[in-house]
């Protein structure tokens, strides 16, 4: 069998063409199918496009790196779902680009943290972790507070996110600095941001202008809420 | 012959890349972009005019042996 | 010819008398340097994210320097910058001794791949500092300066395979076989996971193309064979050429070696999904992940065994060189994590390990046992070949930097494996009454001495290196070319 090999190895391009075919196809059967079986992602109702408040957030949460301590994915298993809530599902994620799973938890696990903590826990944490908890090891993060979101940059975001393929519709796309300004700030009317996103919590801001710890706290308050466990259309999720 | 293939080949390469970085620092619209095309450009003019100074190395050193023989 | 002995085909141990200004060793010397300095810069980046676990006063209440932003930049700076530059160090020297002809493509591409490759990781390391990230771990730099890291591979392509074409011998060598399947996979890897959109061509933000379940999906195949290919594969190469060197014998089986090559390359491939156990990943992806990584055991152990069984006969050249100690302590370490991995990727193994410490102390028993020890024997052999040395400086400060880096590795993953399973342990206890025992913070606040530790078998490998660092300086500095015999050291074997 291997008297062959003196052929392989005395012929680079054969060498290379070989290599090239033997490392494709592991990653074509793994990687292929993900996109064509159906079932990968199954249909969950609630999952929406994020807000235009909740992305400028979700891309404030990726640029700190928030990901190398905290995961977003609750496993099937029996102390994680009673420590966490709900396993997640791969519907949940449907819309995060890049997708913020993680692999280490030096701090725990934010799949369903949103609503779990006030607003203004969520503010007093972001300014000084160890103020809210004694042990934790996270950095502080008040310098979100002095910084105002980019409106035309989350406008640029969201146009992006919806040519590679997340839905979102005309109409999301021309409300992006109303419903901004909508999210951040409380004494906003919120029926036409919760007409076009459902259950996007309104964080206060100081009124005058939004900041990237409006929008962090925007999007972690969101996470792991869009589908909702009771209603019985979901029931057939249940283990 | 061969190095001074190579010296076009790569200093054109480069000069394009410097070029894009220009493009790239003059409508940058955030911090990193602009730094990047900046530096772009800036290793580009170092790159090449490396190989300016390489080139004119060898001339020199052919020239001296030349000299010697 | 079936039983051809790689040492009859090539003379690996013969010593090549041709004049060395045949070969271009400007650009081997050039990333063996850069190779030191980025090994200096990760290991002290290391120490820093170590010491921010243990006391997070040390994030400084700055931007710029906070865990989350500057792990990237550990990361990259030991795995690109230190073991890329190693990597483009030893392969640019094989393969031009291995094929006997100069490095393809002239001064001016050589020069262009070790300054571009330079420049992406300074500019890669800026960006993380300045908050763009794609935040995927090991592909977080953005899309252009992926643009630009395609550009160099290109070019770092074009002079390996080059110069394989020119080369003078009919057989390619062995370490090239793993050299072109680094090459070739990174390029495929690079490209199929770094897809994405970016929100303008004048702003360094992008979105990937992929989401959720299929971004986790490509996102850890690329990343397992970031492991895979850029840390394994290539630093296999790197073993196949330099023990036999520093031995003085050929490899030990040829027929393993056919083997274990295809049999490695094949099956890393399906390894990654061992990252995804019980998430949203299809069932189906997961077990084939588990299965492959359990099969993988096999082609790892056999180039372990090649290694390792390269030096019967020679064992005491142990006791007279200290950067062959280097070399086969790290073929050890490589046996020992590519055991752990194929173990911690069984499903209920995987459950307990998952998302705590123990993953991280197995990343540094291969980051640190395996690549960066293959790394510093190489790198102990080829400074007194490249500078023309008879000699290292100091044959008893490498024998210290052994040691010490040595206690440095067990300090930190002992302390790894220990808060690991308690970590994990905790998260999963129950009192008698049916509810969790510990809160989250609890676990947190238990990790605190392991952290300590940690910390310190950083800092002692650290201190190593800073050792090597010197001796390789003094070793450059020392005038001879002396007529000495070269007792103590591996260039008596050149």
């Amino acid at each position: 069998m291997f008297i062959k090999h003196e052929t392989i190895e005395k012929n680079a391009v054969l060498l290379m063409v070989l290599t090239t075919i033997t490392v494709a196809i592991g990653g074509i059967v793994e990687v292929v199918p993900l996109f064509t079986i159906e079932t990968t992602v199954e249909k969950v109702e609630g999952v929406r496009p994020y807000s235009p408040l909740e992305l400028a957030g979700r891309d404030i949460y990726v640029r700190e790196g928030c990901y190398t301590c905290h995961s977003q994915q609750i496993r099937a298993l029996k102390d994680e779902v009673e420590r966490y809530g709900h396993y997640s599902l791969a519907a949940e994620s449907m819309y995060d680009r890049p997708f913020q799973w993680g692999s280490k938890r030096n701090g725990p696990d934010l799949a369903r943290v949103g609503g779990k903590y006030s607003n203004d826990w969520h503010y007093a944490h972001l300014i000084n972790p160890q103020s809210m908890v004694p042990e934790s090891l996270m950095p502080r993060y008040a310098f979100l507070a002095n910084r105002e979101v980019n409106v035309a940059k989350v406008a640029r975001a969201v146009r992006a996110n919806k040519t590679v393929g997340t839905p979102y519709s005309e109409e999301q796309v021309a409300n992006v600095a109303a419903d901004l300004a909508a999210q951040a700030d409380p004494n906003a009317d919120p029926e036409a941001l919760a007409k076009r996103y459902p259950k996007a919590v309104q964080v206060p801001g100081d009124g005058r202008r939004v900041t990237e710890l409006d929008a962090l706290v925007a999007y972690l308050q969101v996470l792991g809420t869009m589908v909702d466990f009771t209603n019985p259309a979901n029931e057939k999720l249940q283990q | 012959m061969h190095e001074q293939t190579s010296d076009l080949v790569v200093g054109l390469l480069v000069l394009i890349l410097g070029l894009v970085g220009l493009v790239m620092a003059s409508g940058a619209l955030d911090h990193a972009m602009y730094v990047f095309g900046l530096s772009l450009a800036g290793f580009a003019v170092v790159f090449d005019m490396g190989l300016v100074k390489r080139y004119f190395d060898r001339q020199d050193a052919a020239r001296q042996e030349g000299g010697h023989v | 010819m079936s039983d051809l002995a790689i040492g009859a085909a090539f003379p690996v141990a013969r010593p090549v008398a041709r004049a060395a200004e045949a070969y271009n060793m400007d650009v081997v010397k050039k990333f063996t340097i850069a190779a030191m300095f980025w090994a200096v810069v990760a290991l002290l980046l290391g120490v820093v994210l170590a010491l921010q676990l243990a006391w997070p006063v040390f994030n400084l209440g700055l931007e710029w320097t906070a865990f989350g932003r500057l792990r990237p930049v550990h990361t990259s700076a030991a795995i690109f910058a230190f073991g890329g530059s190693a990597l483009f160090a030893t392969s640019f020297y094989i393969v031009q001794r291995t094929c006997h002809a100069r490095l393809f493509g002239g001064e001016a591409l050589a020069n262009f791949i070790f300054w571009g490759y330079q420049f992406f990781i300074v500019m890669a390391a800026l960006s993380y500092v300045m908050g763009f990230s794609q935040g995927q771990e090991y592909a977080e730099p953005e899309w252009h300066l992926d643009i630009f890291l395609t550009i160099i591979w290109v070019s770092y392509g074009v002079a390996f395979i080059g110069t394989i074409f020119l080369r003078k011998e009919p057989h390619i060598y062995v370490a090239n076989w793993f050299f072109l399947a680094f090459i070739i996979t990174v390029a495929v890897l690079h490209l199929g996971n770094n897809v994405a959109l970016p929100a303008s061509f004048f702003e360094a933000k992008s979105y990937s193309v992929y989401s959720g379940v299929q971004n986790a999906m490509i996102q850890w195949w690329y990343g397992h064979n970031a492991v895979g290919f850029f840390l394994t594969a290539a630093f296999l190469g790197m073993m196949y050429y330099f023990i036999p060197k520093q031995a003085g014998r050929p490899v030990y089986s040829y027929r393993l070696s056919v083997v274990h090559f295809w049999s490695l390359i094949f099956m890393y491939i399906w390894a990654g999904p061992h990252h995804l156990h019980y998430t949203a990943l299809p069932d189906w992806a997961q077990t084939l992940g588990m299965v492959f990584s359990i099969i993988l055991w096999m082609p790892s152990w056999g180039g372990m065994i090649n290694g390792l069984m390269t030096l019967s006969g020679a064992w005491d050249k142990l006791r007279t060189d200290p950067g062959l100690r280097f070399s086969v302590t790290a073929v050890g370490f490589y046996g020992m994590s590519t055991f752990e991995g194929p173990m911690m990727s069984i499903k209920v193994v995987n459950g307990l390990a998952h998302y705590t410490d123990w993953v991280v102390g197995h990343v540094h028993s291969g980051a640190l046992g395996w690549v960066a020890f293959i790394s510093f024997g190489a790198i102990y052999y080829l400074v007194p070949v490249l500078w023309n040395r008879s000699r290292l400086y100091s044959a008893k400060l490498v024998a210290w930097h052994y040691w010490v880096a040595t206690l440095g590795i067990v300090l930190y993953i002992t302390s790894m494996w220990v808060a690991g399973i308690m970590q994990g342990l905790m998260w999963r206890a129950y009192d008698k009454f049916g509810f969790l025992q510990y809160s989250f913070a609890e676990s947190v606040n238990a990790m605190h001495p392991y952290y300590v530790i940690r910390m310190m078998g950083g800092v002692l490998f650290l201190a190593g290196a800073l050792m090597m660092v010197f001796n390789l300086i003094m070793t450059v500095r020392s005038a001879s070319t002396a007529v000495q015999p070269a007792r103590e050291t591996a260039a008596a074997g050149a």
